[in-house]
Formats: structure tokens, C-alpha cells, sequence
């Protein structure tokens, strides 16, 4: 999913990533130093030169690791509930989060999976950082950088303990994803249709995207079941075209759009298309959408009197 | 493999006639798991059950399924018949192959291959199905009723009567609501005090009464037939056992200039009170706020003066635990005061109407209190500004209701027919006066009410005008009221020495709050939601708590009356048993596969659905789940379609069992 | 009038045959799916049922307690079971026997609608409706309707496709499997 037509000149400054990286270990120190948190979730440099990988830190001596870089795309939350359940037993935790895993971080606390009190929020002034395929040494750049950050409204995390750094100026980028999405959504059905059927047809059910969607926490998927089989397990067109319309569905007025199930997709098959088409929907309909502050009741878990019934006869 | 039973019924000819049910019964035989089917003239005829239960014993069958009429019909003949051939009755489904099938098509070919259909999925569905037992809940035979006006003085005594104990809780020294304060009460006019208090004398004497008045709820656990309710009993400072009522106190007392609420402000009470003389129970409180003793240390004549030693200045407020079966909430309503708007609310104030600055602008109840034998003037309808009879008076109706763009649109009810009641009143008392009436229309529905309401202007002299106010001012002693007659299309101005307003009908305010603490749900406004408007219009959607009076909605006194009786009727058919049983179409939660989202508490119309936690050998805590409260739960199915992990399951409509059907297709 | 091939086996005696000839016509008969709630619905079926009212055979009645039960993952099933038209039906708004149910499922088909249709599922295939226990002719309608549009849609070849694709035929001695299985060392 890069954009290899477009220019490749970085869009930040290197400063940046710097004031970011600084930030984040003077709060992480403090915190930690203080004794108000056990741990501090963030990101490390990886093995290749600019690469960056999740750590968990619970030693002050190593709070130097931590950094801020464009290959920080995972989205954390992950390791507070089913990656690393045993983490969030050790009382107070920092995270660093960008908007978008803070949008998950907000969804994880509206469905009793996380409680605010027990988290730092160590929120990023984020920039945007890379796409799938990209080499992890390219500075971020349009060519670069991740499709949802291109029209990304959450530069700026909320309702954080800290923030760190400062967004610089960013360039106004092409909304390519929402581009798509209108041209799919011009098409007639049958040709959407087309063009989903081959996306599906590639999905080889390695279950990547739901391994590190934060909303995927069910111990039991139902796409896994054979008692009753709601949708059939095997990579074969039907079960394939199942399991995306139940994802789908599951997802929607949750996915907090950090797009993580298609970055991680080893088919390139594009996932966040369908995540940012509900999103759309549910907005337009209820007037809700996934923020970064927790809701009460997400928007199929409400209704009104008066929602629109145009559709019934 | 299964051994299910198929029997088809021709229902006479009404099934036979388009549907081959021979064919229908050799096809069922080759469904795999069928280990016998036949069919028959009259399924539901003795006999035909007879060969039902004969082919369970015979045939070993653990399913039926019997295709015949609509399962609204006789699904319940059947099971009671399976069972009592020893199956279990939830293993019995029908097919329904008479009102959806032979009923309303004529090719027998298409009737007989879509009644061979629907037989197969429901064979391949009764295969999935499960032994469910009926679910019993143990009842507390004590209802609480919250509120003590006339609702609930009518509630509790019906209860009472039929024999189960009440605990009645009022927020107020005295029972009587509404209604003790009234004068006298249309469409017939008799004296409010002379009907009331013998009903508050009849709940002070019942037997079966507790009564806790100057009370309030605390807190409700647990739900239907089984509640827990703290009451905060708020300290008196005189012990209800030894107070003899004598009153020596109350006419001690140095402290007696306070205005009495009762009274509408217009009379005034020592600190040692009853709000009135009629007031049961007949024990006085102390209003600590004004009493010398409790803000100065010093005075305690009170104390001093009272023969049994009744007086305790050390009281404090006490916690009482009650186990309660069902609850009804009549805590009636508050009449919107629009002179000083409540901080926070939606609704717009009326300052053109000069409430509360201007002294002769009072509200109905007002008015009721200056015309009540037993009110501050003794009966005379006198000016609150100088004690002068008043020789015009105008009324307003519809002030603060049906008016959108203030914040209410709803119809207070009562004020068409309270307000004709006052220019009666008015004229009784002050026979050469003249009553104006501003009025959008009279809503006069009920039986002697239209009646009524024309007396008042063909016999009683009173003028209506319809139209509007814009504005009121005081000019000398006089109130000029400037209006419109929309009949005549002119403006009119009325120079005025009293006006009284005929203000909104609203919930109590706090009403939210007791609704969060009972879990019932309500409007806009506040006012208690029925569980269904047409069809259950007394119970809440909360299993268990019942409603009655004007906190569900505007009511007068007749209506408030039945629903009360209704309530009880609804509380005294729950207590007619000792346990409550119920058809087990309940949801059940997988603790093993709940991942505690919650999804099912958020959208449980029934608040069935609470949070359970597992904990180890050792205390623990392992895991937190949801968990359905088989009391509580309606069966609507809706938490286990929102359960992203299906962990959650309605039985009887269990996934197993309909996607059995959808593979039948 | 005699059509294709298809119409063979509905051909009854005469007499029926000329009473039903506009049955006839049709060389496309739509499998219909209702999914509904046992007290609005069902009963107002039941309804066109008692005032014997006609309708269209091609429904089959799924019952339910309440539309808030209904799962999307159930129209999925039934449409990739074949069903060519599929219907949901319950209480209206405010006369749910559980109150809200109705309203749960309102957003839910309502969202779930709006995916299909993105997925490229023609829309006019599903139908959701009101019919209350009162409307028996309401019900004649809507299914008479659905029943009538999907037929001239034709098949709803798109899940059945799926399902039948990348399908393994069972037999064993393929010429494929010969190959690979002599390339076995
Ligand atoms: C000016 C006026 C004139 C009227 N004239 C007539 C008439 O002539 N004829 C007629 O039929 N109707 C008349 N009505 C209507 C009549 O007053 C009501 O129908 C009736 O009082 C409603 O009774 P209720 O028991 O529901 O409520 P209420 O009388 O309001 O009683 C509610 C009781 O609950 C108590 N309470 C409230 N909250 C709590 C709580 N949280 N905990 C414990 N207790 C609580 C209150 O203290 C009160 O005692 C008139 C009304 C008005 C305003
Ligand atoms: S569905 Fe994808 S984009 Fe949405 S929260 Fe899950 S991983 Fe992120
Ligand atoms: S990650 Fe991609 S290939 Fe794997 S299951 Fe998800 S969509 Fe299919
Ligand atoms: S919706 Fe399902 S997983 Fe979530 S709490 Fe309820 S039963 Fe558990
Ligand atoms: S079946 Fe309905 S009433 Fe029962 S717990 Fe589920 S949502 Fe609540």
C-alpha cells in the first residue's frame, strides 16, 4: 500500500523525532522514577537501521531505549489486553500512544477491557509514520508514509497525562484511502463486487489481522467456531467472504482505524477500506464515531426513537 | 442419532385439502434422525395426542416435531402432551403447515413441497434443541410503596387489604400529597380533606402498614421478588412511640415565624411542626434549620414542655433494611415553579408573567390554599399583598404547558378542569367578583367533566377568553393584563387584582435520581416510563416495579386512583404465588468465553444482565463476566446477536438450533 | 406458454393448469427467507393464514422472539444457503414485546445494510419491514413484492458462486492427483 508515485522528500525534520524520543524518556523517567507506574510501554530500536519494535520497560536504567521514529506503527494497546495480559495485572502502566491507538485505547476502556486510572498516557504529537513495504531507513516522506495518516484528524492526542513533542508544520497530503473509497463507492454493485471477490479470493486466513487488531480480544472468535459454523474456517472464496463481512461488521463503531489489520496483512489485501467505510456510515447515521475519549455506549449498543427507518417498509 | 417423531395433521380438511400430507409424511420418514413419522385427522383431537404420547414410549423418541397449525395455536397442547408421555415439553416444535402454508396457497404441488420444507428444517431445529426446565424465582411477600399521596395511600391500602405487608415510604412528615392540600376537588366538588384523611387514618391503623414517613430510599439491591431496600429514616428529634400528639410543643414554641410550604408560604408554622393538623402520622418533626436550638445550643422548650419526654435533640438519621417482593413508585409530581427557573433546566422561564415579584400572581395551588376551609385565611379568597377580597380575578392556563419553544410541549391535564373548578370556587366566595380565563382550548375528557367545565361559565358567570398573554404589570394595587381575544381578533387588557397561573405539571425533581436507583427508565422530562403505553401501561420494563399516579405522567385524582389499584393488582397477582415461574426462554452467559465487553448489559432492554466475578479456591479474582439474571430477563434474544463472541445464548433460540434450520434450506 | 425446460414438473392435471396458468409463466421461482418476530409478524402471517388470503409459496418462515435476536451472520448463512431474497421483519417502533429490541435491530440492519451494499450485495435482494400481529395483508404484500422482484432479478448467483468455487470434487482419480501422487519419490 505505498504511494510510489509520489515525492519522496522527507516531510518532517529529524529535530522532531528527536524532541519526541527526549520527551518520551523524560516522562517515562519521571513516572517511573516516582514509583507512580511499574512499567512504561513504548517502542525500541529494532535490528535494521531505523527500525523500531514494542518493549516493555520495567527497569529505570533501560528507560534510554525508548524512541520515537516513523516505523513506530504498532499500535500498543495491544500489549495491555490479549498480547500481554499479564502486564496490566501489575497495577499502573504508561503507554505511549499515538492518536489512533489512543483511539483504541479509548474504545478498550468503553468496553471494560482497560480502566483509565490504572494507565499513564504518554500521548505523541505524531506526524504520521510509514506504510507497509517501506524500508525502515527511508525518512517519511509521501511516498512513504501510511495511507490513514494521510488524512489522519488526530495529530494531536487528547485527554492525555502528557504529550510529547510538538507537531511541526505538515504538508496537506491527497486523501488517497477516501479517494478510493468514492471510486468503489461509484461503482455499481456488481463491479464492487468484482473487485472485493478478488481482494478476498487472495486472503489466506493466517488471521494476521485480527491477531493485532486491539478489538479482536474474544477468546473465541466466532469465525472459529464449528458448533454451530457461522463461517466456514477454511481459506476457500465462501469462508473468506464471510469471515470479512463478519469482521467487518464486528468492527464497526469500534475499529479505532489505526489500520494495523492491513498493514499487517501479508496479501495486501485492503482492509481499512472496509474499517473507514463503516466508520462513514455509522457517523452519518448516529452522529458517533470512535474518539479518543472512552463513550458510554458505542453506536450498536444505543439507539434513538427517532433513527432513520427510510430503509423499512 | 436422534429418534425424532413427525406427525402431520390434516386438521380435517384444512391442511389435506392443499397439501398432500401423505407425501409430506413419507418424505419426513427419509429425513435422516427421523425415526417415525404418520400422520393424522385431528393432531390436537384426544386421540391424536393419544398417538403422540403412544409413539413417544413406543418409538423412544427424543423430538417432535408436529406439522400442523400455528404454534400459537397448540404449541403448548403439544408439549403438555409430550411431557406428559415423559419427554421433555421443550423438545416438541411445530410446523406450522396450516396458517403459512395450506391456508394461502392453492397448488397443492407448491403447498405440499413448501410444507415438506418446513418439516425438514424444523426436524433438522428439534434436533438442536435442549431439555430446558421451567425457571422458578422465590417472592417476598412485601411490597414498598415510595410515596404517600394519594397513589400510593390507595396502593397500600389495596395490598394491605388483600392481606400482604406494606412498607410505605414517604419523603414528607405526613402523607397526603397533593391532594390533603387541595380545597375541594372537581367534577364534584366535594371537600378534598373529608375524602383524604380518612384514607391517611386507614394506612396509620392497618395492621399490615409499616410506615415510614420523613423517609427517603437509600439504596435498591436485587430485583423481582426478591429486593433489598435501605430506607434513610431522616431524624425527627421526637421519639414516635412516646409523642402522644397533644401539640403542647408546637404552641410553645418561640420560634413561629416560619413560612409553612404547606401553605404555599402564606401561613406560618413554629420550628416544632406538623405541616398541618390533619396530618398523619400526627407526630411533629423539628425543622432543625430554623430551630434556636440547633443553631444556638440554647432554648429546648420544646423539650421542656413535653409531658412523655418525647423531644430527642440527639436523634440522627437511621438506616432501615427492608426485604421487599415489589415495588410501586408513586411519588407524584411538583408544579413547575416558573417564577424562579431551576438552575440547569431546559426550560425557559415565563418573566412577562411577574411570578414571584409580583405578589397577586399566584399559582393554582396558591389558590387552592386561600380557598381551603382549613387554609391560612380559614376559606376567604384574600390577596397575599394586602388580605383585600379580590373583585377581578384572571386566570391563565396552559403556563409553562404545550408551549414547544419553552421546553415543554406536553398537556398538563388538570389545569382546564382545576382552573373552572377556581372560577367556581371564586364565585362561591365572592359573589359579586368577575373570573377571566385566557385559555388555548378546554380539554374537558372524563365523564361529568365537559359539564363541569360549562357550569362554570353558564352558571357561575365565569368569562373565557381564548387567546394569549404577552405581558403583566402592576399598576397601583392593580395587575394590568395585556392579551388577545384570537375569537375576536382584538387585544384585550384587564385590570386585574389577582392573577393566578395555572403552571406545568412536572416530574419531582430528584425524579432521575430514584429512577437510576430502582433501574427504571424515563422520558425526557423525567416522568416514569410504562413498560408498553397501550398494553402495560402500570408496569416499568424493570421486572417487578410498578407505577402509579402522577409520576408517570399529568394525572387527576380518579385517574391516579385506578392506576394505583391497578399497581396493586399487578403486586397482588405476583404475590398470588410462591414462587414465580416462568417459561426458561432465558439467556445464559459462557463464563469461559465472556470476554467482559459488556456488549449484552449495554443493550438488555430488561438491566437483566449484571457483572459476575470468578475467583479461585482462594478468593482470587480471576476473571470478570456478564451474567443473566433469570428473573430479570425478558428472553428478547437481542444481548446474544450484539455478543461479538457469542458467549451469551437465548435458549430455545439458540444458534445451534437456527443455523440448523438456515443449513435446512 | 409452456416454457423452458425448467417448468416440466409443475405441470398438474389440466384443470389445475389453467387455474393456476399465471403461475405458469415463470421460468425463475426465487427461494425466499423471512426471518421474523413470533409476536408481530408471525402472528400477523398467521393472520393472512385464518383470513385466507394468497400469497406466493417461495417463503420460508424462520421464527424468532424478537428481531433483536437476529444476527447478520444468519442473513450471510441463508444467502450463501441459496436464498435469493431474504426478509426481515418485526414489531414497530414502540410496539416491541421487549420494548427495545426492535430498535437494537434497527441500527443493526441498518449498518449491516450499508456493508453489504459496499461489499456489492444488491440491496433490492433484502427487505426489512413492519408488520404488525393486525397486518395481515401488510404481510401478503411485502412478500408478494419481494417475491415478484427477485424473480425478475433472477438467482442470486454471487454467494452460491463462492460456495461452489475452488470446490473439491470428491474424486480421487483426477489426473492432477495421478500426477502428483507418481511424483512421490
Ligand atoms: C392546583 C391543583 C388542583 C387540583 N385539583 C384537582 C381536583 O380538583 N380534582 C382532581 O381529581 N385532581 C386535582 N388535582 C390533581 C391531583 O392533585 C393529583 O392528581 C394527585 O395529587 C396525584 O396524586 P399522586 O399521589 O400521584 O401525587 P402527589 O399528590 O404528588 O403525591 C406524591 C407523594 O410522594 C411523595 N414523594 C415524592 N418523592 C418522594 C420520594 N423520593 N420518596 C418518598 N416520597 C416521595 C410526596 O411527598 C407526596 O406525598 C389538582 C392539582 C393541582 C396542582
Ligand atoms: S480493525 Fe484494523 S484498523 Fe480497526 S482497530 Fe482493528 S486493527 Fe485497527
Ligand atoms: S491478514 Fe490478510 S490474509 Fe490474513 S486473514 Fe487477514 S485479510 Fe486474510
Ligand atoms: S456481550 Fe458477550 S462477551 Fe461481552 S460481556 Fe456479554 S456475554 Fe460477555
Ligand atoms: S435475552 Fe434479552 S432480556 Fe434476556 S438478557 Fe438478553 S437482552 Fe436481556
Amino acid at each position: 500500500m505505498n504511494n510510489t508515485k509520489e515525492n519522496t522528500t522527507p516531510l518532517v525534520d529529524n529535530s522532531y523525532y528527536e524532541a519526541v524520543t527526549t520527551a518520551i524518556r523524560s516522562e517515562a523517567r519521571r513516572v517511573m522514577e516516582s514509583g507512580e507506574v511499574s512499567a512504561v510501554i513504548g517502542y525500541k530500536s529494532g535490528r535494521r537501521k531505523g527500525s523500531a519494535q514494542p518493549v516493555i520497560i520495567s527497569d529505570v536504567s533501560r528507560i534510554d531505549e525508548l524512541v520515537f521514529a516513523p516505523t513506530c506503527t504498532n499500535n500498543l494497546s495491544l500489549y495491555l489486553t490479549k498480547a500481554k495480559k499479564e502486564v496490566s495485572k501489575k497495577g499502573k502502566i504508561a503507554i505511549v500512544a499515538k492518536g489512533c491507538d489512543l483511539k483504541a485505547l479509548a474504545g478498550l476502556m468503553s468496553e471494560s477491557q482497560l480502566k483509565r486510572e490504572n494507565l499513564h498516557l504518554i500521548g505523541i504529537s505524531c506526524a504520521g509514520v510509514h506504510g507497509s513495504n517501506v524500508k525502515p531507513s527511508e525518512a517519511l516522506s509521501a511516498a512513504t508514509i501510511a495511507r490513514k495518516c494521510r488524512e489522519c484528524t488526530v495529530h494531536v492526542p487528547e485527554g492525555v497525562d502528557c504529550i510529547a513533542g510538538t507537531l511541526p508544520q505538515l504538508e496537506q497530503l491527497s486523501a488517497l484511502e477516501s479517494a478510493e473509497l468514492e471510486r468503489l463507492e461509484a461503482m455499481s454493485p456488481a463491479g464492487r463486487w468484482a473487485f472485493w471477490k478478488e481482494q478476498f479470493s487472495r486472503c489466506i486466513r493466517c488471521m494476521a489481522c485480527r491477531q493485532v487488531c486491539p478489538f479482536c480480544y474474544c477468546e473465541q472468535c466466532l469465525c472459529d467456531r464449528n458448533r454451530p459454523q457461522g463461517v466456514e474456517t477454511t481459506p476457500r472464496p465462501a469462508g473468506n467472504m464471510g469471515w470479512h463481512i463478519v469482521r467487518a461488521m464486528h468492527l464497526a463503531g469500534r475499529c479505532a482505524g489505526c489500520a494495523e489489520c492491513e498493514r499487517s496483512c501479508p496479501m495486501d489485501i485492503p482492509l481499512n477500506l472496509l474499517n473507514r467505510k463503516m466508520a462513514n456510515e455509522l457517523k452519518e447515521l448516529y452522529g458517533q464515531e470512535a474518539g479518543m475519549q472512552p463513550q458510554e455506549k458505542g453506536p450498536l449498543a444505543t439507539y434513538k426513537e427517532d433513527d432513520d427507518e427510510s430503509f423499512i417498509k | 442419532m436422534s429418534r425424532i417423531g413427525v406427525f402431520i395433521c390434516h386438521c380435517g380438511e384444512n391442511i389435506s385439502r392443499t397439501v398432500d400430507v401423505e407425501r409430506v409424511a413419507k418424505a419426513a420418514e427419509k429425513i435422516s434422525g427421523v425415526a417415525y413419522a404418520c400422520e393424522y385427522k385431528y393432531m390436537c383431537s384426544d386421540p391424536g395426542q393419544n398417538l403422540l404420547k403412544k409413539a413417544v414410549i413406543d418409538q423412544n423418541l427424543d423430538g417432535i416435531v408436529v406439522a400442523a397449525c400455528s404454534p400459537r395455536m397448540h404449541e403448548k397442547t403439544f408439549r403438555k402432551a409430550a411431557q406428559s408421555a415423559g419427554l421433555n415439553p421443550y423438545l416438541v416444535e411445530m410446523a406450522n403447515i396450516r396458517e403459512h402454508c395450506s391456508w394461502v396457497h392453492e397448488d397443492r404441488e407448491e403447498a405440499t413441497t413448501k410444507a415438506t420444507e418446513i418439516v425438514t428444517m424444523l426436524v433438522e431445529r428439534v434436533k438442536m434443541n435442549k431439555k430446558l426446565q421451567p425457571i422458578t424465582v422465590p417472592v417476598t411477600k412485601r411490597a414498598l410503596v415510595i410515596g404517600g399521596g394519594i397513589a400510593g395511600i390507595q396502593a397500600a391500602l389495596d395490598i394491605a387489604d388483600c392481606g400482604h405487608h406494606v412498607v410505605l415510604v414517604e419523603r414528607e412528615p405526613s402523607i397526603g400529597g397533593h391532594m390533603a392540600q387541595l380545597s375541594e376537588t372537581f367534577p364534584t366538588l366535594d371537600c378534598s380533606q373529608c375524602i383524604m384523611t380518612p384514607k391517611m387514618v386507614d394506612v396509620a391503623n392497618h395492621p399490615n402498614i409499616t410506615l415510614h414517613t420523613y423517609s427517603e430510599i437509600e439504596n435498591v439491591d436485587g430485583y423481582i421478588g426478591n429486593f433489598q431496600v435501605t430506607i434513610k429514616k431522616k431524624a425527627r428529634s421526637v421519639d414516635m412511640d412516646k409523642c402522644t400528639g397533644c401539640g403542647v410543643c408546637m404552641a410553645k414554641c418561640p420560634q413561629k415565624k416560619i413560612p409553612n410550604s404547606f401553605d404555599k408560604d402564606l401561613g406560618m408554622r413554629p420550628a416544632i411542626y406538623v405541616p398541618f393538623p390533619q396530618a398523619v402520622p400526627n407526630t411533629p418533626v423539628i425543622d432543625r434549620e430554623n430551630c434556636t436550638y440547633f443553631k444556638s445550643g440554647k432554648c429546648g422548650v420544646c423539650q421542656k414542655v413535653c409531658g412523655p419526654g418525647a423531644v430527642d435533640y440527639t436523634q440522627e438519621d437511621q438506616l432501615v433494611v427492608e426485604d421487599i417482593g415489589a415495588i410501586v413508585v408513586a411519588t407524584g409530581f411538583e408544579l413547575y415553579s416558573i417564577g424562579e427557573k431551576p438552575k440547569g433546566s431546559a426550560i425557559k422561564g415565563y418573566g412577562e408573567f411577574g411570578h414571584g415579584k409580583i405578589p397577586d400572581v399566584i399559582d393554582g395551588m396558591t389558590f387552592e390554599r386561600l380557598a381551603s376551609a382549613s387554609g391560612p385565611t380559614g376559606g376567604k379568597i384574600l390577596r397575599p399583598s394586602d388580605g383585600k377580597e379580590p373583585q377581578q380575578v384572571v386566570f391563565l392556563q396552559c403556563v409553562g404547558s404545550r408551549a414547544r419553544e419553552k421546553g415543554i410541549s406536553y398537556c398538563s391535564k388538570i389545569c382546564c378542569m382545576y382552573t373552572a373548578k377556581h372560577t367556581m370556587l371564586y364565585h362561591h366566595k365572592v359573589h359579586d367578583g368577575q373570573a377571566y380565563v385566557f385559555f388555548m382550548d378546554a380539554r374537558t375528557p372524563g365523564k361529568g367533566y365537559d359539564e363541569f367545565w360549562r357550569r362554570s361559565i353558564e352558571d357561575e358567570n365565569a368569562v373565557y377568553i381564548r387567546g394569549a398573554v404577552s405581558r403583566l404589570y402592576q399598576k397601583g394595587d392593580k395587575i394590568v393584563v395585556m392579551g388577545s381575544d384570537i375569537a375576536l381578533g382584538i387585544q384585550v387588557e384587564i385590570e386585574a387584582d389577582m392573577v393566578v397561573l395555572a403552571t406545568a405539571v412536572q416530574p419531582r425533581q430528584g425524579a432521575d435520581l430514584l429512577a437510576q436507583k430502582l433501574g427504571i427508565s424515563y422520558d425526557m422530562y423525567n416522568f416514569y416510563s410504562e413498560a408498553h403505553a397501550k398494553l402495560r401501561p402500570v408496569e416499568c420494563a424493570t421486572a417487578g416495579v410498578y407505577l402509579a399516579g402522577a409520576c408517570q405522567g399529568p394525572k387527576d385524582i380518579p385517574d391516579s386512583v385506578s392506576q394505583a389499584s391497578a399497581a396493586a393488582a399487578k403486586v397482588m397477582t405476583l404475590f398470588a404465588k410462591d414462587e414465580l415461574e416462568r417459561e426458561p426462554i432465558v439467556a445464559k452467559v459462557n463464563d469461559k468465553n465472556c470476554v467482559a465487553c459488556f456488549y449484552c448489559k449495554k443493550v438488555c432492554p430488561y438491566g437483566a444482565v449484571e457483572e459476575k466475578e470468578i475467583r479461585d479456591r482462594q478468593g482470587n479474582l480471576i476473571k470478570v463476566v456478564a451474567w443473566v439474571n433469570p428473573g430479570v430477563c425478558g428472553g428478547c434474544g437481542t444481548c446474544q446477536a450484539s455478543c461479538p463472541s457469542k458467549s451469551v445464548e437465548l435458549d430455545g433460540y439458540t444458534d445451534e438450533q437456527i443455523m440448523a434450520q438456515i443449513e435446512a434450506l | 406458454m409452456i416454457g423452458p425446460i425448467g417448468l416440466i414438473r409443475r405441470i398438474g392435471p389440466i384443470k389445475e393448469m389453467i387455474m393456476h396458468a399465471e403461475k405458469l409463466k415463470h421460468d425463475f421461482e426465487p427461494k425466499l427467507v423471512a426471518f421474523v418476530c413470533t409476536w408481530c409478524t408471525y402472528a400477523g402471517a398467521d393472520l393472512a393464514g385464518t383470513s385466507r388470503m394468497q400469497y406466493p409459496s417461495n417463503v420460508r418462515v424462520l421464527k424468532f422472539p424478537c428481531t433483536g435476536r437476529i444476527d447478520p451472520v444468519f442473513i450471510l448463512r441463508a444467502f450463501q444457503k441459496g436464498a435469493d431474497g431474504i426478509l426481515v421483519s418485526g414489531c414497530h417502533p414502540g410496539d416491541c414485546h421487549y420494548m427495545a429490541g426492535n430498535f437494537h435491530a434497527r441500527r443493526r440492519f441498518a449498518t449491516f445494510r450499508k456493508l453489504l451494499e459496499f461489499i456489492g450485495v444488491d440491496l433490492e435482494r433484502l427487505q426489512f419491514s413492519w408488520v404488525s400481529a393486525a397486518e395481515g395483508g401488510k404481510w401478503v404484500e411485502v412478500v408478494t413484492e419481494l417475491t415478484e422482484r427477485v424473480r425478475s432479478m433472477g438467482p442470486m448467483h454471487e454467494f452460491k458462486e463462492l460456495e461452489l468455487e475452488e470446490c473439491w470434487s470428491g474424486k480421487l482419480d483426477t489426473a492432477e492427483l495421478k500426477e502428483a501422487y507418481e511424483a512421490i519419490p
